[in-house]
């Protein structure tokens, strides 16, 4: 065979194995590739869409109104603003919340002793539980019913019942403490295996530099937990502000607006009402940016103090 | 400088006693090496001198004054582990600040001692940077540098070469050498490698099951071993041990002549053939098989090939006596010595 043909014959056999190893990456990644259209990309663009237009469930598209849909939502109706601000109230104690007893929950179980496996057990079981259900248990706990645990307990002590779910300065606080009872078990642990983690030389070193238990803590336990605290606030915050099952059973949005959250909203405003399917769509839109400029600003803002290993 | 005491001391965790009634004192400004298996309980002592791992019975005392339930902070000590325990999240600086911080020492005389120390080290460049960043023998200079810092009286460390490389690791030997020499303090080294610690110790403790063995510097533990354990213990390759009637003999493979013909005078001398050769340069160490027995030889003779027949003789002064337990006989120990140089040659047959 001829040389220049033998060189051509081999250009041709790497083009024909560099085609065929291409069309096998893409033929791999096409099922993700394919159900990440179907099922995230498609309906985002579709809720913008929706959100352009007056409608309800069984037609969406009635009417085309531009950003009319989110004038109202910011500038004329006041239901989503409180929806926002009650959310982020939400979002805001609850992760507070959540993040400093999942720590202070973690070093407490951190040592190795026969209650603290019970206790960790304990913690965890309310995370299996359908949060439909622990809504439900914790509705009877608040109840102003003879039955609600609660007041009866205060009653014992002699002190005043309260209407804990049905007063506006308590029922918000009481769907953090639900919420927070219920994931509690879940983020200590995270926590709790990222403290194991930790070598005991390094606490020995430290008492050796003379660091006081507080500073041992802060300077040098705390920093090490960064990447999962970091994990856990970007969870939690993006988590919280998509709240909706819990509040639909312990208050409804109620009394008054003082539990109307995002999701409530929402659900509200795209099911239950006439025709403004458009606004609920808009709304979800809302809540999607919000979500993107938290998780950004975490990252940029955060991502320095974090410690990877 | 210090002079660290052992009293009585017994350690046990759960119901397995690792020391048990342990006397020893560590002399102030020496250079003192730890040796042992591990588990032997090396370890152990040195934590129950940080403070870290109390005893669980007895006394430690530093310059006479007991330190057994005093706080680790308030020792004066410092201690270099072996996996450094360097605090991770913080920079070099950060790391070699944390103790003189905690310990209220003011901002001008802290950056003083950083620049000293971080040039003794040679980590001055690298003063900002996080550990994660830097080698191995890097990191090991931290623990170093954060250890020196504070001018301790005692100066502890736990196997601290035995996760570098080899070549580092006999750079990092002489570096610590030099380092005790400079500062003249109390250094208290532990290893499981008798190299490390004949290299280096002015003093060794070589221990067993959490007993000393024998206590002395490298020149009489490897001349002068009080047991058979220690005759085996120190050495490459370790001396040779065969069993003579109800005693033992035992000598040192670098001290064996080997040849085709019998040694003048030398009382011990069988013929034996070669098993393996290994060529290390300097010298070579042979496998021989000697009757029963297969010895180990270091020669700097390299002419012996593999499968070979030789003749080996040892003198008088390199044979040595140990009783049924192990224990040294020595010359002055009994009236009839040379008995037993002639017991070394009775099964000669060169």
């Amino acid at each position: 065979m001829p040389k220049t043909t033998l060189a051509q014959a081999q250009t041709d056999l790497r083009r024909r194995n560099k085609i065929r190893s291409t069309l096998g990456s893409w033929a791999m990644v096409f099922p993700a590739i394919l159900f990440l259209c179907v099922f995230t990309l498609y309906p985002m663009f579709n809720l913008v869409q929706i959100s352009m237009y007056r409608g309800n469930a069984a037609n969406a598209y009635k009417k085309y109104i531009g950003l009319e849909n989110y004038r109202q939502l910011l500038f004329v109706r006041r239901e989503f603003l409180i929806a926002l601000k009650n959310t982020a109230y939400y979002t805001f104690i609850h992760m507070f919340l959540l993040i400093a007893l999942s720590v202070i929950f973690a070093v407490w179980l951190q040592k190795d002793r026969k209650i603290n496996n019970f206790a960790q057990t304990a913690f965890f079981v309310p995370h299996l539980v359908a949060s439909v259900s622990c809504a439900f248990i914790w509705s009877w706990i608040f109840s102003t019913d003879t039955s609600g645990l609660m007041n009866t307990v205060l009653r014992a002590f002699g002190l005043p019942a309260r209407n804990w779910l049905g007063s506006t300065s308590t029922a918000m606080n009481c769907v953090i403490v639900m919420n927070t009872w219920k994931s509690i078990g879940y983020y200590a642990l995270i926590i709790l295996s990222a403290l194991k983690a930790i070598p005991a030389e390094i606490y020995e070193a430290a008492r050796l530099d003379s660091s006081s238990t507080c500073k041992t803590f802060f300077k040098i336990t705390l920093p090490m937990l960064s990447p999962q605290l970091f994990m856990l606030l970007i969870t939690i915050t993006t988590g919280s502000f998509k709240v909706f099952d819990s509040i639909r059973i312990m208050t409804n949005g109620g009394p008054g607006t003082s539990t109307q959250v995002l999701c409530m909203f929402i659900y509200e405003f795209a099911f239950n009402r006439n025709n403004s399917l458009g606004m609920g769509a808009a709304g979800g839109v809302m809540l999607m940016l919000i979500l993107i400029l938290i998780t950004l600003f975490d990252f940029k803002g955060l991502e320095k103090k974090v410690h990877y290993q | 400088m210090a002079e660290i005491q052992f009293v009585k001391v017994t350690k046990a965790f759960g119901s397995n006693k690792v020391i048990e009634d342990l006397d020893l004192t560590i002399q102030d400004g020496k250079f003192t090496v730890l040796v042992g298996a591990s588990g032997c309980g090396k370890t152990t002592l040195l934590r129950m001198i940080a403070g870290i791992g109390p005893a669980t019975s007895g006394h430690v005392l530093m310059d006479g004054k007991d330190i057994t339930d005093l706080d680790p902070a308030k020792r004066d000590i410092a201690m270099v582990f072996q996996n450094y325990a360097i605090y991770p999240t913080m920079t070099v600086k950060e790391n070699i600040e944390f103790g003189l911080k905690n310990r209220k020492v003011p901002k001008e005389e802290r950056e003083k001692l950083i620049k000293e120390y971080a040039a003794v080290v040679g980590l001055t460049d690298y003063l900002d940077r996080k550990p994660g960043t830097l080698s191995g023998g890097q990191r090991q200079r931290i623990a170093l540098a954060r250890a020196m810092v504070k001018k301790p009286k005692v100066f502890l460390m736990d196997e601290p070469l035995s996760n570098l490389d080899a070549k580092l690791r006999v750079a990092m030997r002489t570096e610590l050498i030099e380092m005790h020499n400079r500062l003249k303090t109390t250094f208290i080294y532990v290893t499981h490698d008798q190299t490390e610690a004949m290299a280096m110790a002015d003093q060794i403790v070589l221990m067993d099951k959490g007993r000393i063995m024998q206590e002395a510097s490298p020149e009489v533990i490897y001349h002068d071993p009080n047991n058979a354990f220690t005759a085996q213990f120190i050495g490459t390759p370790p001396m040779n041990i065969l069993p003579m009637g109800e005693d033992k003999l035992g000598f040192r493979p670098e001290r064996v002549q080997l040849g085709t013909q019998r040694l003048e005078g030398a009382p011990f001398a069988r013929k034996g053939h070669i098993l393996t050769r290994e060529m290390l340069g300097s010298e070579t160490t042979y496998k021989i098989q000697m009757g029963d027995e297969a010895i180990m030889v270091k020669s700097p003779d390299d002419t012996f090939q593999y499968d070979q027949d030789v003749v080996l003789s040892v003198r008088a002064d390199d044979l040595y006596f140990f009783d049924k337990d192990g224990q040294r006989i020595r010359r002055g120990d009994v009236s009839n010595y040379d008995q037993y140089i002639q017991r070394a040659g009775g099964n000669n047959n060169a």
